[in-house]
């Protein structure tokens, strides 16, 4: 009981990094653009494919990709703002709902056409494997994903808080007149944000594939959980959005070991919910 | 109302729309794959009216269509097989089922004051949750799919060889529902929802209980999409928790945006427009291609929405007053002065 117990909350707490990592694309997106970006899980999605492309391509290992997939994504993510987000910037609210819809049904389809409906998946990673602590199993994968993701996230912070574009970009989430006119280039900050928060996708797209398949669908669930960290974490906190991730993630893995694993979303929505009706700021939120 | 209204020249054009709309099976009749797809341009057109009482008038952005329709269709389905029920009682049944899963998740949604994003995503994830819940509701058919029995006659269980009658239902319902919206749309509630669409304290401040309009509101599209729910299942003949489909909420609501929110009729122009391009597009482009279609329907969406944000029914709207003024220039000077004259 209390082994199962732990040995879930072992595995949980690592799959939430990543979660967390995942909603930290989205987090930075909605936060500073105060776009609602529904293709969100799709951007994912196709990262995991792209991952999938380069390593039966090149022969390599799946924690490696991210070298060529961050950069194919950051442009893919720069491109789709100019094309689509851009002017959906001073447009009513259903309008970017519809637009980043479209982009949703669009990316699903055309992963359809590319890949079809099978699922795919990767060799067996460099990173496969397990070993014990004190009786309980850890997966090197898992532990490798969790660590890179937790680097990745703290580079982040550390972007966000000292570089001159990490603080134009908190300045335009704080006030986008008053940074306006301090001389950042909103466009091109907009731009960078909805880069980074794309390439921030490929990292995790990578590290997903070392241990998972990817198929067209599998977009939604992985938005959804993004947007349910991100409700748990609130806007504007780094260390927050770790902690949300690591409570979904540890909600999810007990689910499975205890109830029934065909219902370990029911545990993630219930989360988010719950928290949408106590705590509509979310745990740790500014705003 | 006198007969000078009820001639005017906008009934007369619903009529003429209506009698066309029933004449179609006449042309198609022998073309079963023919009249699938108008049953589901009309299907959708249903769907699409009534997400405007909650989407288009109250503002509410629901992504939840599926759920009430799967939920209609599941009680349909499950009295027909269970308990020999006939779908005309079923699907009310569902209706009523629907209405209550509504009112079970409005009630504490529209209490917290959860709009927007939120609200949005909340339905989009109440559609993953009943698919999931009946996923493993073994009692009802699990991950496996369950064909609805033929019955003791056609007309009792609803299970027709052919889909003419399903379409005239489907026609039915959807006269009945574009009367009910018009009805609403210019009621107490319509102008409650409408205003609370727009700025929701102010209308508090004017009296207008909003939690209670935005329920209300709320349980009326899902009465309907719980009725259209039990249509779907017996034009489908199986049940499978597939019907919980979030590509299919998103559909309904982005064809309600397109459309024109807030606008009656506009909703079905859309689904009548975008639908028929949709399964044109899937009937030509298909072959070996298969996801070829969304992708031109998505790329038509994004276009519409990014230039059209008011939606086609205004679009059409100023092409006939285009059209008016063009040919009112027939005769010199301004149409006004000529007809005052």
């Amino acid at each position: 009981m209390i082994e199962t117990a732990t040995q879930g909350v072992i595995s949980g707490v690592m799959m939430g990094a990543i979660y967390a990592l995942i909603a930290l694309g989205l987090s930075i997106v909605f936060g500073v653009m105060n776009v609602t970006n529904f293709a969100h899980g799709e951007f994912v999605m196709l990262s995991m494919y792209l991952s999938y492309v380069v390593g039966t391509a090149l022969a390599w290992d799946a924690v490696v990709t991210p070298v060529i997939t961050v950069p194919l994504l950051f442009f893919f993510g720069i491109i789709t703002y100019h094309l689509l987000l851009h002017r959906t910037l001073r447009q009513m609210y259903v309008v970017q709902l519809a637009v980043t819809v479209g982009l949703q049904i669009l990316m699903r389809s055309a992963a359809l056409i590319v890949w079809n409906a099978q699922p795919r998946a990767l060799q067996y990673s460099f990173i496969q494997g397990n070993f014990e602590i004190g009786g309980f199993t850890i997966l090197t994968s898992r532990l490798v994903a969790a660590v890179v993701s937790l680097l990745f996230i703290g580079g982040i912070a550390y972007f966000l808080n000292k570089t001159w574009a990490g603080k134009a970009m908190r300045a335009a989430s704080d006030d986008f007149d008053a940074a306006s006119l301090m001389g950042v280039n909103y466009k091109r900050t907009y731009a960078l944000t909805f880069g980074i928060g794309s390439a921030l996708t490929a990292v995790a797209g990578g590290l997903l594939m070392s241990f998972q398949q990817t198929d067209p669908v599998g977009g939604i669930r992985f938005g959804l959980l993004s947007w349910c960290v991100l409700a748990l974490a609130g806007l504007g906190s780094i260390p927050g959005l770790v902690v949300a991730g690591i409570i979904v993630g540890v909600a999810e893995a007990l689910t499975v070991s205890f109830f029934d694993p065909r219902s370990r979303l029911l545990a993630v929505y219930a989360i988010f919910i719950l928290v949408l009706w106590l705590r509509p700021r979310g745990l740790f939120g500014r705003r | 109302m006198n007969a000078k209204t009820l001639t005017s020249r906008r009934n007369l054009f619903l009529l003429g729309g209506v009698l066309l709309a029933a004449l179609i099976p006449l042309a198609l009749g022998k073309n079963q794959y023919a009249m699938v797809l108008v049953t589901t341009v009309l299907l959708y057109a249903v769907l699409a009216t009534a997400w405007n009482i909650i989407g288009g008038m109250a503002g509410q952005l629901d992504l939840a269509a599926a759920a009430y329709l799967g939920l209609g269709a599941f009680t349909t389905g499950t009295l027909l097989m269970r308990w020999n029920i006939t779908p005309w009682l079923g699907m009310i049944v569902g209706g009523i089922t629907a209405a209550g899963l509504a009112f079970l998740i409005g009630f504490p949604l529209f209490g917290f004051k959860i709009k927007e994003l939120w609200y949005a995503l909340s339905s989009s994830a109440l559609v993953e949750v009943m698919r999931v819940l009946f996923l493993m509701w073994d009692q009802v058919g699990g991950p496996t799919e369950q064909y609805l029995p033929a019955g003791l006659s056609a007309w009792y269980s609803l299970r027709f060889n052919n889909y003419v009658p399903y379409y005239y239902i489907m026609l039915v319902i959807l006269i009945a529902v574009l009367i009910l919206t018009t009805r609403i749309r210019y009621s107490k509630l319509g102008y409650s929802l409408l205003a609370l669409g727009e700025d929701e304290d102010a209308v508090e401040v004017l009296g207008v209980n909003s939690q209670a309009a935005k329920l209300k509101a709320l349980m009326i599209y899902a009465f309907i999409s719980g009725v259209v729910g039990g249509v779907y299942a017996c034009l489908y003949g199986y049940l499978h928790p597939s019907f919980f489909s979030t590509s299919m909420s998103m559909e309904v609501a982005i064809l309600g945006i397109v459309g024109g929110m807030g606008i009656t009729y506009g909703p079905a122009l859309a689904a009548i427009v975008m639908v028929s391009f949709r399964e044109f597009l899937r009937a030509n482009l298909g072959g070996g291609m298969e996801g070829l279609y969304l992708v031109v329907y998505a790329v038509i969406l994004i276009v519409v929405a990014l230039y059209q944000p008011r939606g086609i029914a205004p679009l059409l709207e100023r092409g006939i007053k285009y059209i008016k003024t063009y040919f009112g220039e027939l005769r010199h000077g301004r149409p006004a002065d000529a007809e005052s004259r």
